[in-house]
């Protein structure tokens, strides 16, 4: 069974009444399975609650989410989530938050012992794996963070600008890590970004959205070879892109 | 919570200790500046005795002394063990209902508005002179900080943690053991050091008010026989107690939390 995601007519309202405020939608999207995608828009256009809705954790006002078929009706457990906020607990150290998502899954952290060991170690925090969150850095905890995410297999990975909080210099060598882990995890992704330059390197897919509310205006496939190093940035057909997503942007007085 | 290096602790704690040579030189100055100031200015005994004297009069009725630490402290231990055991579980209760935050919790937060040791006459009208209307007072000045605080801790999981926590499927129990109980461990044990402070307090008030032994009486009956310094070597032993309480509680903090910031040193 392949599994994609669905999104047919998703809309959300927030209250009601003439107090009522259209977040997002009506939107009709389709993501394959094994898909990068990322959810490209300002501030305020409803991403993340694409995103809540996706994972089942907010309902939907109108419209329905499908992955693999079957509609998403409450909290999605085959999934992996991340936010801008990691969600490392301060009291255990690397790996003991890793095994968290394991422990709260009820699985056996034997059988994953050697894949939390893979993980750590493709993101260059085998010698950290027992110090405290508290004592790395914010880039360090972010991909600390990535594994806790993805320990588990989930086939479907939802990332809320999980970048967020970086400096410049942190997140494009972050970048290249999460591009790795994608390459090497084939699962779908759904990344929730306001970087142009982070949507056109890491994705498969760019889902431009504008706000107010908020609705996909294009969905531009991004044709480039993986992995997408320094060389591809500066290659014409990135530069591109880049510029096709903020023209859209300008016409709408974003940027 | 378990790979915590003691070693460091002690180097920081000789640190501390290095770095704390002028606050002992003050201590030391300031009880100099007592003693002296005593003699200087010619104070009767009746109504400012030097520190030396404390020591040399409180050591001569020692006996007394200790037994109404006992007596003092079998009040502060009972309050404050009975407070800690209700109010948890009532905050946590009140945390995680909907019907009990609408109705016990503004109750509580009116209680906590009224003075708790205005009711001390009262109690103690009605219960007598006894151990019973003391531990109910210090219970009272302890309960309200503790319960408020737990309600805080176990009402503020980060929004992210508790998405994640619904992400994984995980039943009710498990997140309450593995994320919710330690992460609220910190806000609690604010309630429980404020409700350490307020335990002494409490006691040395309710046997002011009426009381036959423990070092509340103990200081008003000197202090009426003109005697300051017997008080002051009662307020010493009253600050003793609270001083151990207080340790007690840290040292539980530091053994639960030693990854909070409030404890860690790094």
């Amino acid at each position: 069974m392949s599994h994609h995601i669905e999104f047919a007519g998703l809309k959300k309202v927030f209250g009601t009444g003439p107090d009522a405020v259209q977040a997002f939608g009506p939107v009709d999207l389709s993501i394959a399975e094994g898909e990068f995608i990322s959810l490209l828009g300002p501030s305020g256009c409803g991403k993340s609650t694409l995103m809540m809705m996706t994972s089942g954790l907010l309902e939907a006002t109108e419209g329905t989410v499908t992955i693999g078929g079957s509609q998403v009706k409450g909290p999605q457990t085959d999934i992996g989530v991340m936010f801008q906020d990691n969600t490392l607990v301060p009291w255990r150290t690397v790996r003991g938050n890793v095994e968290l998502q394991l422990e709260m899954r009820g699985k056996s952290l034997k059988e994953f012992s050697d894949k939390i060991d893979n993980l750590l170690a493709s993101v260059h925090l085998d010698d950290f794996a027992d110090r405290h969150p508290y004592e790395l850095s914010g880039g360090m905890q972010q991909r600390a963070a990535f594994c806790q995410a993805m320990v588990h297999d989930p086939k479907t990975m939802l990332l809320d600008e999980p970048l967020g909080k970086l400096d410049a210099m942190t997140r494009e060598r972050i970048r290249s890590d999460l591009q790795r882990l994608w390459m090497q995890e084939r699962a779908t992704v759904i990344f929730v970004t306001h970087s142009i330059e982070e949507a056109v390197q890491l994705s498969t897919k760019v889902a431009v959205i504008t706000p107010r509310p908020g609705t996909i205006e294009r969905i531009i496939e991004i044709d480039l070879p993986f992995p997408r190093d320094f060389d591809v940035k500066n290659s014409p057909e990135f530069t591109a892109h880049v510029r096709e997503i903020q023209e859209i942007f300008r016409g709408y007085g974003v940027i | 919570m378990e790979s915590f290096d003691k070693k460091p602790m002690f180097a920081a704690m000789k640190l501390r200790l290095q770095n704390s040579w002028m606050f002992v030189a003050f201590f030391i100055g300031f009880f100099l500046v007592w003693e002296y100031s005593v003699i200087f200015f010619d104070i009767p005994l009746y109504i400012l005795t030097p520190p030396s004297l404390i020591v040399e009069k409180g050591a001569a009725d020692l006996d007394r002394l200790l037994y109404y630490t006992y007596v003092t402290g079998t009040e502060v231990v009972l309050g404050y063990g009975v407070a800690v055991i209700l109010a948890l579980p009532l905050g946590l209760a009140i945390a995680f209902s909907s019907l009990l935050k609408r109705t016990i919790y503004p109750f509580i937060v009116c209680i906590e508005m009224v003075p708790k040791i205005a009711f001390a006459p009262l109690f103690i009208s009605w219960l007598g002179f006894g151990l019973l209307p003391k531990v109910i007072i210090v219970f009272l000045v302890c309960f309200f900080p503790i319960v408020l605080n737990a309600i805080l801790a176990f009402s503020s999981l980060s929004e992210e943690l508790t998405l994640f926590c619904r992400s994984t499927g995980a039943g009710v129990w498990r997140t309450f053991f593995k994320v919710r109980l330690p992460a609220a461990l910190p806000q609690c044990f604010v309630g429980f050091k404020y409700a350490a402070i307020n335990a002494t307090v409490g006691a040395a008030i309710a046997e002011f008010i009426g009381s036959d032994k423990g070092l509340g009486f103990y200081i008003q009956i000197v202090t009426g026989n003109m005697r300051p310094d017997l008080a002051f070597a009662g307020i010493f032993f009253l600050t003793l107690l609270g001083l151990s309480l207080f340790g007690i509680v840290t040292l539980a903090e530091r053994l639960l939390i030693p990854w909070h910031i409030s404890v860690r040193r790094t």
